[in-house]
């Protein structure tokens, strides 16, 4: 198929509707169950450490002021031992819930972007590279795992930790408690500038980072040249002072995003000494208003371990801060994708009115988004055992003309019926060739074919030998990790694909370009063999013997259709 | 275990070549770990204190108390556990984007050694993704494998140190049951994670090549209405490997709560026994709530390792498939001694060449001889087996059978600067950097003055155009050279090739792209360049014999075959 026929569409975010967070949340939607028992065990999990903490404290209390042995206490070492391993449990619970949520949603979202890429259809892909939506369906639903996992959960947990040990610390000395307070206002205060912080770090480092990586991969990808030329050592020398340039510059932004965490580790350890300091004081009748004087070891003990506790739900929220930023990131990728407009066919089309027909066009026009018009109008009957050659000038529309009779792009005008067995059997220059067996990609053209049936198309597209050479047989892997083929090889496969299913209709986009005369002649052999079994084929070409075996020539100048009289 | 060595080993050296550094940046790492537990033990010990006294005050004792150590002490360590934590992200940040830039530069010099072969076996875009990540992973490792369970180790022994002051028995307790914490969380949970996290990576490769095969094989799914078949090899893939991933995710949910168990109920341990001391009055209070706080402190230090460890495997994989580079590196360096011939043009005797898992021969028993000084064309489809030819000839790839020499000499016999002085190629996919003209065209030759490359640029027919442009020669050319066209990439390339004086030239498809007025043009002062040396051109077909002057010979290639032709025109 001729490469870019379409060029890519704008970006249709906005016109879709889909933004990323709003895909985010959808997703969030899918497991609301699953995230929220992870929020809600993760909270319990800090309930339990306000309860641990503060009966720690006691106990201390007990021992080292009321002169109790540890045995006469033993229930409440019990106790608090259950409690720490009931806390685990949570904590463990928690981790599940959000892991399997996690995993859901990335398969479900995964599903819905390969629902989308299939649904675009071939014409569609043919302007996007392959890597790229293998980056999507990988890498940047993996990157979704952060945001679900830790981030989702993490974000109520630090709603209702922080709450319940004020309450808490209130009931046990409001002069710490207001110490506290203060300190409450300026949360959203420093969550913002975490926030703001965090996101212009990684906006900043994501973008620094691409560049790295995409100078890095530059060099690469050309190093032929630069061993051609013998400047390997010079490149390897510029990779470094790429990735040293690269140190420098993102260091002084470091400096600078790390201070928003170094001011929530400076509140956290103040509130200790200054909780430390009231407490020592205040117990040692040093202090005189307030609650002061009624501190004891207990109360005074709980509100110092109780300090760090409140922020630590906060702290942990900004260590998972970037998770939240790469899965945006990465939504917004594949958003991208999912807000294309549909480029294939949709429903199924209508039915021929000849009963002779296998396809009729009536008045057929084909456009894309960015070019226009490139086919039409067309009228054009095919039937049964049509032998058709399509030829005209790269560009024309024949690849479009093609496309267009597999249902890989709909027409925006005018009607396209097809008979009912509506099955099609496609070759074009480049074969693919799957990473599998052999047997998988023939299974390609037929997924029920039993060995004997693959067999014997091999055997007609001239792979016999090849076959006999495998060492597996039919179960032999092809491709990177198997046994590579040649192109006239890989073309015979394709060719056996064709024999293999019993599609009525074959397309063939240059089906003889780029061969070597005796794949070539196979080809043009294997294309009477499949007219004398009556299908109907359709075959762009300029190939000469084949224009002269076909029943109808058709050419196509400027997407209109004309049909040359032999 | 000996295995798993082997494969770090490389890495663990290049990672701890700045000992200074790694040494320093553990340090304060411990230290921003040890104020924390230090603020937190003595906060409890002054308030112990300070309780005790206020009691015996209430009860009229004359005792006192200075408040004034450990009320300094306290500041101290919570300013010293935030300049530390700060200083400490700084500095190892710093450590690990260095590390990172020799990371680079290291693995960069074993690609510079790699031949065709291993080159041309990896899926460009795919491979490339795999070399950043796995780079990646193991710059991770620093941050991640190496500092923490340093600290957790040493932090740990300083504190079991300062307890045992007062309180023997019970630093002997925490030895114990900490040293056994940090093994399992280490070692323990790198075991029990191996093989899960190992095969994560290689799953993560298939299911990427299973969504690249969807991409290029969508129309045959598409037509042959064969989408759900392959659907299903995807999903139940995908299902292998969530499953994988879950089995990670709940060793590790595992791991963190069992560091969180332990560390308290080791704390409730502490209590106990120190509790049991203190009655019988061998210890003072305000130490006992020193240490039971000092204990649940540990925790910070040992939350961190379950989530490093459980993962290990995969930066085994990461480092692993490096390593194979570095031994395809090895490989590519050896070469068979041959024998020289006196003639110094090119010559190919019987050569076959097979790929590894290839079923046919790429070049099936090739023979010719190009005297010096010759031009010869060689025509052939795309995958007939001329760029196979051109790497045999540049000393890229090894022959399987057969003898070919250039310039009197093996060519894969040559170094690698002998080859690039002696001969030169114009490869067929022009391979531009993202950098500035100026500097595309210095990769010939560092040394060329601006007239010089003012000069070549003339010569392809480029000069008005690059004059005319706002930065001239430093005009960016973009990722592959992405703001040309292709006929402008491709003189761009032909001038870098003339700013060089081989003896042996190879030229693949040098008109390619290029219209035809500017390619005529273009041949002429190629053709003047050529001069007195020994030339093959690869082409399709000769469209236009007059763009390929002074031909002596043509030899068409197909299938791996090499036949003589007749030489047409002249």
């Amino acid at each position: 198929m001729e490469r870019a026929i379409t060029e890519p569409m704008a970006s249709t975010s906005e016109q879709n509707g889909l933004t990323p967070r709003r895909w985010l949340q959808s997703l969030a939607s899918l497991e609301r169950k699953r995230l929220r028992g992870a929020a809600f065990l993760g909270s319990l999990a800090g309930f339990q450490t306000v309860f641990i903490v503060t009966g720690l404290a006691w106990l201390i209390d007990q021992l080292v002021v009321h002169d109790r042995a540890p045995r006469d206490l033993s229930l409440v070492f019990i106790l608090l031992a259950v409690a720490v391993v009931v806390r685990a449990l949570c904590q463990w619970a928690s981790e599940r819930l959000s892991l399997d949520a996690s995993l859901r949603i990335r398969r479900y979202a995964r599903s819905q972007l390969l629902d989308k890429v299939t649904a675009l259809g071939p014409v569609w892909l043919t302007t996007q590279q392959s890597g790229a939506i293998a980056a999507q369906a990988v890498e940047h639903i993996d990157a979704l795992d952060g945001y679900f996992a830790r981030f989702h959960p993490q974000m109520r947990i630090t709603v209702w930790v922080p709450l319940v040990i004020l309450a808490v610390v209130v009931s046990l000395d409001y002069l710490a408690a207001i110490f506290l307070l203060l300190a409450a206002p300026l949360i959203p205060l420093f969550m913002a500038l975490v926030g703001m912080g965090a996101e212009r770090m990684n906006r900043d480092q994501f973008a620094a980072v691409a560049r790295l990586s995409a100078h890095f991969i530059d060099r690469v990808r050309g190093i032929t040249t630069l061993q051609l030329f013998g400047h390997t050592v010079a490149a390897q020398e510029a990779v470094w002072q790429a990735a040293d340039h690269y140190r420098r510059l993102s260091m002084r932004t470091l400096k600078l995003a790390f201070l928003s965490s170094a001011v929530l580790e400076f509140f956290s350890s103040v509130a200790i000494a200054v909780v430390a300091m009231y407490v020592g004081f205040g117990l040692l009748g040093y202090i005189e208003y307030g609650p002061a004087p009624s501190l004891t070891l207990f109360s005074g003990l709980a509100v110092l371990l109780l300090a760090p506790e409140f922020f630590q739900p906060l702290r942990t929220l900004s260590m998972h801060y970037h998770d939240r930023a790469a899965a945006l990131g990465a939504a917004e990728s594949i958003v991208n994708t999912l807000n294309q407009p549909p480029v294939m066919r949709t429903a199924s089309p209508p039915a021929t009115q000849d009963p002779e027909a296998l396809v009729e066009l009536e008045g057929v026009e084909v456009s894309y988004a960015a070019r226009g018009v490139v086919l039409g109008s067309l009228d054009l009957i095919l039937r049964h055992g049509d032998v058709v050659a399509v030829s005209g000038e790269s560009g024309s529309g024949k690849s479009t003309l093609l496309a267009l009779l597999a249902g890989f792009v709909g027409a925006s005008q005018g009607e396209c019926r097809h008979a009912a067995t509506n099955q099609v059997a496609w070759l074009d220059q480049q074969p693919c060739l799957l990473q599998g067996s052999l047997a998988d990609n023939l299974r390609l053209a037929d997924p029920e074919a039993t060995h004997e049936a693959m067999q014997s198309a091999l055997t007609r597209a001239g792979l016999n030998e090849v076959l006999n050479a495998l060492p597996q047989g039919l179960d032999t892997l092809l491709g990177e990790r198997g046994v590579g083929l040649s192109g006239g090889q890989a073309q015979r496969l394709a060719l056996a694909r064709v024999y293999l299913s019993s599609a009525p209709l074959v397309l063939l986009d240059e089906p003889t370009a780029r061969l070597d005369s005796a794949t070539e002649k196979a080809v043009v052999e294997a294309l009477l063999d499949w007219a004398r079994e009556g299908r109907t084929l359709v075959v762009a070409t300029h190939h000469p013997a084949v224009i002269a075996a076909a029943s109808r020539h058709l050419r196509v100048v400027n997407g209109q259709l004309q049909e040359v009289l032999a | 275990m000996s295995k798993v060595y082997r494969q770090f080993l490389p890495w663990l050296r290049l990672l701890t070549r700045r000992r200074r550094a790694l040494m320093l940046g553990a340090l304060l790492a411990g230290i921003t770990f040890l104020s924390g537990v230090a603020l937190l033990g003595l906060s409890g010990w002054f308030i112990t204190a300070s309780a005790l006294t206020g009691i015996a005050l209430a009860l009229g004792l004359s005792v006192s108390l200075d408040v004034y150590v450990p009320g300094g002490g306290i500041r101290f360590f919570a300013l010293s556990r935030t300049v530390s934590r700060y200083v400490e992200r700084v500095y190892n940040h710093n450590s690990v984007l260095a590390l990172l830039a020799e990371l680079r530069f290291h693995v960069f010099g074993q690609l510079t050694r790699l031949d065709d072969l291993t080159l041309g076996r990896q899926r460009a875009s795919d491979w490339l993704t795999r070399l950043t990540t796995d780079i990646d992973t193991l710059d991770n490792f620093y941050l991640r494998v190496l500092i923490p369970p340093l600290v957790a180790l040493l932090g740990s022994a300083v504190i079991v140190a300062f307890i045992a002051i007062w309180l023997p028995g019970v630093a002997l307790f925490l030895t114990v049951v900490l040293s056994l914490l940090w093994l399992v969380t280490t070692l323990g949970l790198a075991a029990w994670g191996w093989r899960q996290s190992y095969r994560h990576v290689a799953n993560q490769e298939v299911l990427r090549h299973l969504v690249v095969d969807q991409v290029q094989g969508s129309a045959e799914l598409t037509s042959y209405r064969s989408h759900h078949w392959h659907r299903r090899i995807v999903d139940s893939h995908e299902h292998k490997a969530l499953h994988n991933q879950r089995l990670v995710g709940s060793r590790l949910a595992l791991g963190n709560a069992l560091v969180a168990a332990v560390t308290s109920l080791v704390a409730l341990a502490v209590l106990w026994v120190a509790g049991e001391i203190f009655v019988q009055g061998l210890v003072a209070g305000p130490i006992v709530v020193m240490a039971v706080l000092m204990a649940l402190g540990v925790n910070e230090a040992f939350s961190v390792l379950p989530n490093a460890f459980v993962r290990l495997g995969a930066s085994f994989a990461a480092a692993e498939r490096l390593n194979k580079l570095a031994q395809a590196d090895a490989a590519s360096m050896a070469a068979p001694a041959g024998s020289t011939l006196s003639d110094r043009g090119v010559s190919f005797e019987q050569v076959s060449l097979r790929y590894p898992d290839a079923l046919d021969l790429a070049l099936d028993d090739v023979t010719f001889h190009l005297p010096a000084g010759k031009r010869a064309v060689i025509t052939g489809m795309s995958g007939a087996g001329k760029s196979t030819l051109a790497s045999l000839l540049m000393g890229r790839l090894a022959a399987t059978r057969g003898a070919v020499h250039v310039l009197g000499k093996v060519p894969t016999e040559l170094s690698m600067t002998y080859r690039a002085e002696h001969m030169a190629m114009l490869t067929q996919q022009v391979d531009l950097f993202d950098d500035s003209l100026a500097e595309n065209l210095r990769i010939a030759d560092p040394s060329a003055t601006d007239e010089r490359l003012w000069q070549v640029l003339g010569d392809v027919a480029l000069a008005d155009w690059v004059q005319q442009l706002p930065k001239a020669l430093d005009t960016p050319v973009g990722e592959k050279g992405q703001q040309l066209s292709g006929g402008q990439a491709r003189r761009v390339a032909l001038a870098r090739l003339m700013l060089r004086d081989p003896d042996v030239v190879i030229l693949d498809e040098p008109f390619a792209s290029v219209d035809e007025v500017t390619a005529r043009y273009v041949a002429t002062s190629l053709d003047r360049w050529l001069a007195g040396r020994t030339v093959i051109y690869f082409v399709h077909q000769i469209d236009q014999p007059d763009l390929l002057p002074r031909i002596d010979y043509h030899w068409h290639l197909d299938a791996g075959k090499l036949s003589a032709m007749p030489i047409d025109g002249s």
